[in-house]
């Protein structure tokens, strides 16, 4: 915060502003990814800088849109006035005030410029001075999702820590993130936290950005990259560092295990929610969830009390069974796979395809049972990198059959989100 | 359109040529379909344009439409992911390169060769080859409608390598993406042609006295205008080509498993796209620059300055393509540079501004039709400006790139800009071109219906990409604050459509059944105004003029007398040199541009027999074209104003 401090007068009038606007526009500006109510000092910076420009052009714009108005109106033509003769003397501008006008607006630029070129500079990369303190963090875009790679976090005989779509951070401490893509170009944003960097195949780009305080952030992919780039979704959750360094043990620990369930338990029963197939592009969001974020971040943390052994059983088995072991990884379990989310703590998620449905079991259940209907195109569906997916596809015309490679039904489903929401 | 030959007094040619094979033999039908189809005459093909833009002006309208609705209500299923891509690619693609450029390209054809007092353009038969192309890149980018793949999908654009053959098709036989390409490409062929033809034309055909500093600001523009087009356009033929080799022939250039660059393509994509805006806007202030004065009565403030700030407008938009690239890691030295050139460039664009006021300022204002667009385009060209210094300081831009806001600016700049300055052209010019006057009335409500539905449209999108809505999505969720700015812009968009139908249908009408008008209805300034009949007749002008003065035209009215006198001279001289030299009618701009049509059609199919069919008939037609002979024939007029000759009929009088 050393650097936004340096503008504190100009601060003051930007608060202002930032006051008055919601109350002009009834929550205009307050949404989860507003670019007003910043949480770090990139977002800060870039909102500064954003500030500058509106006040510079505000009064560009009362002045000439002054002229414009009182000229407009000052030499309308009167209804009985002759008209002005042909011969009437006619002048062709004056240089001396087009010369002053071209000032004015150099000048008025510079203010602009300023505080772009700082601003420039210290968005680009965390400032030497913090650059100790920060913590590094890749992310890599795929369609339709986001990879979120801990090099630091390494783990004895698998690698550095991966998860899927929700980016755990330490609060109040820089994070440098390497961009990467394994397909198209996406972009990474977050608005509350600082602006936007592509991730470009063929190019090394990063950011860095900083959440003052624990928080939980909405983000989404900001480049277009096929079908369902508007469902392309994540989130950053932002922790103290006692809980963000609990956070990181129980992710490097394998899959959580369910205890088999007793031999005189009874059979696998069917959790009871509703199952009624959605519309497409239905929602799958909860005002209870949007209310307080990360108190259901954190109860997600823990298991389930009622978990029904047999049926996570059950689901392990079919877990394997469906190939869904091909694509998703369940460190300690079956799943090897890496085209897809690694799935070995997803239980401890708060969203389900790539932060689209908030993660209940419920809409994990749709999104196991009809992947198409919650995101047209994805790869679950139709393969990726030749392994294949729902849809069966005719390896000589690369065309749908009609038929169906993996079908999921609803008994089957129930079971697969026993045993997803069992991995904690 | 007919009656603007109908009204023009000539007699009708009748004697054909004897001694050349039917091939060879130039049409000569002034009315009727074949007229149309081998027409060189410069006003019949920037009718032609301005026909086919409008068209698809109201497809693209349409597209826009359905991407309101679509995005009226959070979790929304009007309409497929996929559709949507395909909507707001072929939007873009479609107002970007099928109605504003030709629309641009209808004026520029239609009042340039008026404006500088010439009987046509330099190349006539290249003329109406550049149309035909046009046409023949509008179907191809548009076919994909009509076929199982659909529409292109890819954005307008096409960022590598979303566009390669492994991310573009979800499944086998997708060929929208090389329909995109193969269109914009054919696309660029006309742009480019029909550009180097207007520079010829206002370097080489200008009348006597029309100095350089004389021309009128729209010829300028035009000027402008084609230079552009003609170095920027090779930048995107070249990621074009490099992009088909790619998909057609199994190069890397942008195919990042073999090694190759996908951001090249952005550089060359914007290096083209940046001036492809300045393309857009320099024709619309030009339009503008004309209709102030003509209404305020007075000359155009600051004359020289408002030339050479488009100049220099159209040179910084060189500099400037990688502030659409600001999110993609260039640096921070390059970030920097761009953010500079970009707030650079507001200083030639606020000037052009002042100036307008400044021609205002101290003279008598008629609100006409006209004049209320242009006085529109102002204030929401201001607008657009200003959010687009905004875009300027690139930390800023970090969190509008690609958002709602960007969305928002483009808008204020291509309708509140462009698309009011063209209304307003087509307002201003309706009554020389057809002979009748549009409604005050109605012209004035579609107005104001116009430019309340254009800002209830585009105003709250500000909001929606400051509050996080990216664009180009499909759905959005109702949790996020969007839902009333989202759907107070889809009601705007339907007042927009009900305003852009208004005016429209009181076109249709006035073209119908409107007032009859007859010359220089708005006591204008400039040379198109010195037509001797409205609609004008074939060959422009019975004497061309000789110009003494900027603002030509108010010239002549006010040295009458002086200018009589020369002109009886100037008459004399012509018929002296055996009377006015008119072009030939000609088929070989039409069979040329189809053998690029079925040849393109082809090609994008990957059928390479099809597409060498192509060729043949393309060779063809160059070949006819080469040896159907100049052509070229004489018209006569006589003393009481009447017009002799045509067509065939120059041997039988000389």
């Amino acid at each position: 915060m050393r650097f936004s401090s340096a503008f504190s007068p100009r601060r003051a009038a930007s608060c202002l502003a930032l006051l008055a606007l919601p109350l002009l526009l009834g929550g205009w500006t307050s949404g989860p990814q507003s670019t007003f109510d910043v949480k770090g000092p990139v977002a800060h910076t870039q909102l500064h800088v954003f500030y500058v420009t509106v006040w510079v052009t505000m009064i560009i714009f009362v002045i000439v849109a002054g002229v414009l108005a009182y000229a407009t109106f000052k030499f309308k033509a009167k209804k009985n006035e002759p008209t002005r003769p042909a011969d009437a003397h006619e002048g062709h501008g004056n240089p001396f005030v087009e010369l002053g006008l071209i000032g004015a607006s150099i000048l008025a630029l510079v203010f602009i410029a300023v505080p772009t070129l700082r601003a420039i500079w210290y968005t680009y990369d965390v400032p030497e001075a913090q650059r100790a303190n920060a913590y590094e963090v890749n992310a890599r875009g795929l369609q339709w999702w986001f990879q979120f790679e801990y090099p630091s976090e390494q783990i004895e005989g698998s690698g550095q820590l991966v998860t899927g779509n929700e980016l755990v951070i330490p609060a109040g401490r820089p994070v440098r993130i390497n961009l990467r893509t394994s397909d198209v170009i996406h972009s990474f944003w977050v608005p509350k936290l600082g602006g936007k960097v592509d991730m470009i195949p063929n190019r090394g780009n990063h950011l860095w950005l900083q959440a003052d305080e624990p928080g939980y952030f909405w983000g989404q992919c900001a480049e277009f990259c096929g079908e369902s780039h508007a469902v392309m979704r994540f989130r950053v959750i932002a922790l103290a560092q006692d809980d963000f360094d609990a956070w990181v043990e129980n992710q490097k620990k394998p899959a959580r295990t369910v205890p088999a369930p007793a031999p005189d338990a009874p059979v696998a029963q069917f959790a009871s929610y509703d199952v009624t197939p959605k519309k497409r592009n239905a929602p799958g969001y909860s005002a209870a969830f949007d209310k307080d974020p990360m108190a259901a971040w954190t109860a997600l943390q823990f298991p389930e009390k009622d978990e029904n052994a047999a049926l996570v059983a059950k689901g392990r088995a079919l877990f394997k069974e469906k190939n869904c072991i091909t694509c998703h990884a369940v460190r300690g379990h079956e799943g090897l796979g890496v085209n897809a989310p690694d799935l070995t703590h997803f239980g401890s998620r708060t969203t389900v395809a790539a932060g689209l449905l908030e993660n209940t079991k419920e809409n994990l259940h749709r999104w196991i049972v009809h992947p198409n209907d919650v995101k047209p195109g994805n790869k679950m569906w139709v393969g990726v990198n030749g392994m294949a997916g729902y849809l069966d596809i005719d390896p000589a015309t690369k065309r749908p059959t009609g038929k169906r490679h993996i079908d999921v039904n609803d008994e089957e489903g129930r079971a697969l989100v026993e045993y997803l929401h069992s991995l904690k | 359109m007919e009656a603007a030959l109908k009204s023009a007094a000539y007699t009708a040619p009748d004697a054909k040529p004897a001694s050349r094979p039917w091939f060879f033999t130039r049409p000569a039908a002034k009315t009727g379909l074949v007229s149309w189809l081998t027409t060189v005459d410069h006003k019949k093909i920037g009718l032609l344009y301005a026909v086919t833009a409008l068209f698809f002006f109201l497809v693209g309208g349409v597209e826009a439409l359905m991407i309101r609705v679509q995005l009226a209500v959070p979790n929304n299923t009007f309409i497929s992911h996929q559709l949507y891509n395909e909507l707001f690619t072929m939007h873009a693609t479609t107002m970007i390169f099928l109605a504003v450029m030709p629309l641009s390209a209808a004026f520029f054809n239609y009042m340039m060769p008026l404006q500088i007092g010439a009987r046509d353009v330099a190349f006539p038969r290249l003329n109406g080859f550049a149309f035909w192309v046009f046409m023949a890149g509008a179907i191809i980018l548009n076919v994909g409608w009509f076929t199982k793949a659909g529409a292109p999908d890819v954005g307008w654009f096409g960022y590598a390598p979303l566009t390669s053959n492994q991310y573009s098709q979800q499944f086998a036989g997708d060929v929208s993406t090389d329909l995109w390409i193969m269109g914009l490409q054919i696309l660029g062929v006309s742009s480019v042609i029909g550009s180097l033809n207007f520079i010829v034309t206002i370097i080489n055909m200008r009348a006597p006295g029309l100095t350089m500093m004389r021309l009128p600001v729209f010829t300028w523009m035009t000027l402008f205008t084609a230079f552009l087009i003609i170095l920027s356009f090779p930048a995107i033929t070249v990621a074009l080509v490099e992009l088909m080799m790619d998909r057609s022939f199994g190069t890397g250039f942008f195919e990042v498993a073999k090694g190759g660059m996908p951001i090249l393509w952005q550089h060359l994509f914007w290096i083209f796209g940046h001036p492809e805006v300045y393309i857009l806007i320099l024709p619309a202030m030009g339009v503008v620059s004309e209709i102030l004065p003509t209404f305020s009565r007075k000359p155009l403030f600051g004359y020289p300055i408002v030339v050479f700030s488009g100049a220099v407008i159209g040179f910084l938009g060189f500099g400037v393509w990688s502030h659409h690239m600001f999110t993609t890691g260039m640096g921070t030295v390059a970030t920097a540079a761009f953010s500079l050139a970009t707030m650079a460039i507001a200083v030639p664009t606020g000037v052009k501004i002042f100036n307008w006021v400044g021609t205002l300022w101290g003279g008598q204002i008629h609100t006409r039709t006209p004049m209320m667009f242009a006085l529109g385009f102002i204030w929401m060209f201001m607008m657009g400006g200003f959010s687009g210094v905004m875009h300027s300081a690139a930390p800023a831009d970090a969190q509008q790139q690609d958002s709602y806001f960007v969305v928002a600016h483009f808008h204020y700049v291509l309708i509140g800009g462009s698309i009011f300055a063209l209304l307003a052209g087509i307002h201003y010019w309706f009554p020389l071109v057809f002979g009748r006057i549009v409604s005050e009335f109605w012209g004035k409500l579609s107005f104001w219906v116009i430019f309340v539905g254009f800002n209830v449209t585009f105003f709250p999108m500000h909001f929606l990409g400051l509050n996080g809505m990216p664009r180009r999505t499909a759905v959005y969720d109702g949790n996020m604050g969007w839902n009333s700015a989202n759907l107070i812009a889809t009601i705007g968009a339907f007042v927009l459509a009900i305003g852009i139908g208004i005016y429209f249908a009181v076109m249709v009408y006035t073209y119908f059944k409107g007032k009859k008008s007859a010359g220089d209805v708005w006591d204008a300034r400039t040379l198109e105004w010195a037509v001797p009949t409205t609609p004008p007749p074939e060959h422009n002008f019975h004497i061309t003029p000789t110009v003494h003065a900027r603002d030509a035209f108010w010239y002549e009215k006010t040295h009458a007398k002086e200018i009589a006198a020369e002109k009886a001279k100037v008459a004399a001289e012509t018929e002296s040199h055996g009377g006015i030299h008119m072009p030939s009618q000609s088929w070989f701009p039409l069979i040329t541009a189809l053998g690029l049509l079925i040849g393109g059609l082809f090609f994008a199919h990957h059928n390479f027999k099809g597409a060498i069919a192509g060729g043949v008939i393309l060779l063809i037609g160059v070949l006819g074209w080469a040896f159907e002979g100049p052509g070229g024939y004489h018209l006569h007029i006589n003393k009481d104003g009447s017009v002799t000759g045509g067509e065939g009929q120059d041997e039988a009088k000389h």
